[in-house]
């Protein structure tokens, strides 16, 4: 591999995840809002050093030179610095894909095929804080799930509350709505789901609204369960800037 | 721009003489870009699939999470070899290798990363002098005990300060206990020589650390990728039902999170979060997935391939990932 190509290679990623942090939301389909900043910092070193060994490569040092005429077939490991591995024609692929591809967030085919087990907190035996006024209280889903399921006060019995998420179908009929959590990057999406009723389902993946009454029934207290709303109302809403919680 | 002169005649021996050899690998890329390119189209209906989306998304989102880390990583290891002077390293780090191992190992604890900056700055370590043993303890704590990754944990486990101090206890003791091993047990040929050259000096400083930076960053992310394949493909692929269900198997519980660890492939970040949603395995279990992760998982093994070669990878990640879960349950057994 031949040191502008090398150059090449370190703009094109600096480029593609620029495109993704600086130029665009996008990135917070891929990763934790707080990465945002290094991304950029990240992105722009690789540019600034790509267009540096590119123009390094083409000025062609005295140094350098002499090593583009060693090692042209440098095998895996013999090479010297200025040889590029060639493991790193593999940086084509992300690069391709967030180019030319640019993969949607997590959905409804993540949600239905992962296991939606909502943790008991570990403060759950100290007891849970009251819940904020409002009404509907706009919750994330996820604070919807753990105190259906965990908070021996019931402080959701009667309220109306109003959640965001997707349309996920159950299989058997039914939907839920559905939130991907992610701590550091997709790879580690967790899914938290609350069954609707009383709501025609909306088309698999398209982002709801939900105002309703949470539905007890005496299933809760286990894992695996998942909590049941009563909807009143479904508004089809865009998808947000950050689609995970 | 006077070079350009003296230079021209030697290069188009390279670039305009294409019969004495292969086709170049300008020419490849370019023409690569531009199948891609026109491909396009075919490549987005063919990726319609919500299966092969969900793959390509977290395929992109491992690599990019694991960029800025990997650019610090390569940035102090291009310093570290560009700058640090061999001579303050000796005298910085005890001789003997019994000392200088438990010292890396709480050294480790100041470079605020994840795993995949670890990685070069441990080659970057060795390449200037740095026993390799030490240099190894480095690499195994210093994703793990990091304040960064402890405060995390103090975060996802509330009220369980003993979680964060059995996760340091764990890791830096598994640090450690390899870092001896290697002392003691490990021989340099599976170690692959780096390929550094002797430290320039004066002007050729800023050329060696940028084509230190180009050329280490390009062979570790290019082993990024293969770890971001094989992570995403396991990701997409293995049932988390089925993890579950093994949870109630006693004895097994440990093994399994720790497994899953080395699959998975999260983030020594983000790993404390996701070990306090797997509610349903016993403590110990769930420590050993945050010790085991940050040391031994599919994308680092690649990474480690890529730096230190297969020979050393493979024997290196076993050792470690049994030290890492015998501490483990050590460590849940006395503090949890």
């Amino acid at each position: 591999m031949k040191r502008e190509v090398q150059a090449i290679l370190l703009v094109l990623l600096g480029a593609a995840i620029l495109r993704i942090s600086l130029f665009s939301d996008t990135y917070l389909r891929y990763v934790r809002e707080a990465l945002g900043p290094y991304l950029i910092a990240a992105g722009l070193v690789l540019v600034a050093l790509g267009a540096l060994s590119a123009v390094a490569a083409l000025r062609g040092s005295h140094d350098e030179d002499q090593d583009d005429h060693q090692g042209h077939e440098g095998h895996g490991h013999g090479e010297g610095h200025s040889h590029g591995p060639r493991i790193a024609w593999l940086l084509i692929l992300p690069v391709a894909t967030i180019f030319l591809v640019s993969p949607p967030a997590l959905g409804s085919y993540t949600a239905q095929h992962a296991a939606s087990a909502v943790a008991k907190p570990d403060t759950a035996a100290r007891g849970f804080p009251a819940l904020p006024a409002g009404d509907p209280l706009a919750m994330p889903l996820a604070e919807f799930d753990v105190r259906a399921l965990w908070d021996t006060a019931r402080p959701l019995a009667g309220r109306r509350v109003k959640l965001l998420g997707f349309a996920t179908p159950k299989s058997g009929g039914g939907w839920y709505v559905t939130r991907l959590v992610i701590s550091c990057c997709a790879a580690d999406a967790m899914t938290y789901k609350a069954e609707i009723r009383g709501a025609a389902a909306p088309p698999a993946g398209s982002w709801v609204e939900v105002t309703g009454v949470w539905q007890p029934d005496g299933q809760s207290t286990q894992p695996d369960a998942v909590p049941a709303l009563t909807a009143a109302q479904v508004v089809p809403v865009p998808q947000p800037r950050d689609p995970y919680e | 721009m006077t070079d350009q002169s003296t230079i021209a005649p030697d290069r188009p021996s390279d670039v305009a003489a294409p019969s004495k050899r292969r086709i170049g690998s300008l020419e490849l890329l370019v023409g690569g870009m531009l199948v891609l390119l026109a491909g396009q189209y075919w490549l987005g209906d063919w990726l319609d699939t919500p299966g092969l989306q969900a793959w390509a998304t977290v395929f992109v989102a491992i690599c990019v999470q694991a960029l800025p880390f990997l650019v610090l990583g390569t940035l102090l290891s291009a310093a570290i070899t560009a700058l640090v002077p061999t001579a303050f390293l000796e005298r910085a780090l005890p001789k003997r290798a019994a000392l200088a191992v438990p010292v890396a190992g709480l050294t480790g604890a100041v470079l605020p990363g994840c795993e995949c900056a670890s990685v070069p700055v441990a080659d970057g370590l060795i390449s200037r002098g740095v026993a390799p043993a030490a240099a190894l303890a480095f690499l195994l704590s210093a994703p793990a005990i990091n304040p960064v990754v402890l405060t995390a944990t103090a975060v996802a486990f509330p009220g369980r300060p003993e979680m964060v101090l059995a996760r340091f206890a764990a890791s830096l003791a598994t640090a450690v206990v390899v870092g001896w091993l290697w002392a003691r047990f490990g021989r340099p040929e599976w170690l692959r020589p780096s390929v550094r050259r002797a430290q320039p000096t004066g002007a050729g400083r800023w050329t060696a650390f940028r084509a230190a930076f180009a050329h280490e960053f390009l062979h570790a992310s290019g082993f990024l990728v293969v770890g971001g394949i094989t992570a995403a493909t396991l990701n997409v692929v293995v049932p988390r039902q089925f993890l579950s269900g093994l949870a109630q198997l006693p004895g097994v519980s440990v093994l399994v999170l720790a497994l899953l660890a080395v699959v998975l492939a999260v983030c020594s970040e983000a790993d404390a979060f996701v070990a306090a949603s797997l509610s349903a395995f016993p403590l110990a279990a769930r420590l050993a997935f945050m010790v085991v992760g940050p040391m031994v998982d599919v994308k680092l093994v690649a990474m480690q391939t890529g730096t230190f070669g297969w020979s050393f990878a493979w024997r290196f990640s076993a050792t470690t990932f049994t030290v890492a879960v015998a501490a483990s349950a050590l460590a849940g057994w006395w503090l949890l």
